[in-house]
């Protein structure tokens, strides 16, 4: 049985997504989400968030002509020796 | 001035893997291509000047996004219209789950959101919260470097990250219900 109510559950549930719960609590957490429909079903939906976040806003790379720059930048500081 | 030079690693091996994170939190932090391309421009000149105060073996992406951050505010930091923060402290945490729980459980609508629309949500987020989001959910950075790169305790980080995820998801679901992506909650009668 776990310990956790679903408010003490829902509380922890980003931070256990974001894998930054104590082992113990992670363990609580999942009895708790076997346990609980309800609380399975949100965890879902915020799971579904931060893969979104992940995947998308991620995509962005820096850009050729700015790491061309940069690196340009770089040599020139390094001719003139600062 | 002697040559920068650290046992180990050279400024290049260290610094130039971090480009594209570096690129991303600018763009982030300044909401304007051309801004954050100098505010990583800047970033990596500082960075490389002060190369020698770096400890190799120590979070070389951490050092850097100190140095964009202390950079971006500042030299840069000169937005006219900063957003403020939605007053979510009276909602009831979970209440947008409750709304879509019947309809689209699994919150299946984000998918639907083109990239644009979520970069320019989380571009409308409060400064603290969009620096925080970034660094987590953008960058995968644990909560402890993110405590340490930005100089505030991890308690801090945690309700910055909660309040922001929670206003931009509100963003993000008002958005999917203009779009006709998910279905308004019925209101009560």
């Amino acid at each position: 049985m776990s310990r956790l109510d679903c408010t003490e559950a829902l509380a922890h549930l980003q931070d256990y997504l974001k894998r930054e719960l104590t082992p113990e609590l992670v363990a609580e957490v999942r009895v708790h989400l076997e346990q609980c429909r309800d609380c399975t079903g949100y965890a879902r939906f915020e799971e579904s968030f931060l893969v979104m976040l992940e995947t998308r806003a991620a995509k962005e790379t820096c850009p050729e002509a700015l790491r061309a720059r940069i690196l340009a930048a770089l040599r020139a500081a390094e001719e003139r020796g600062n | 001035m002697a040559e920068p030079s650290a046992p180990g690693r050279s400024f290049d091996e260290e610094a130039l893997p971090h480009l594209d994170t570096l690129y991303r939190v600018a763009l982030r932090l300044t909401s304007d291509p051309t801004q954050a391309e100098d505010l990583v421009q800047d970033t990596m000149l500082k960075a490389y000047r002060s190369w020698r105060q770096y400890r190799p073996g120590t979070n070389a992406r951490g050092w850097l996004l100190t140095i964009l951050r202390n950079t971006f505010i500042n030299d840069y930091r000169r937005r006219k219209h900063e957003p403020i923060a939605m007053d979510l402290e009276a909602v009831e945490p979970h209440a947008l789950y409750r709304s879509i729980q019947d309809t689209d459980p699994e919150g299946s609508f984000f998918s639907q959101i083109v990239d644009a629309k979520v970069l320019e949500a989380i571009d409308a987020l409060p400064a603290d919260f969009r620096e925080v989001l970034a660094l987590s959910d953008i960058e995968g950075m644990p909560y402890g470097e993110i405590a340490e790169t930005l100089k505030i305790p991890v308690g801090t980080v945690k309700s910055r990250l909660f309040r922001a995820r929670r206003q931009l998801q509100a963003v993000l679901y008002d958005h999917a219900v203009e779009m006709g992506y998910i279905k308004p909650r019925e209101t009560a009668s």
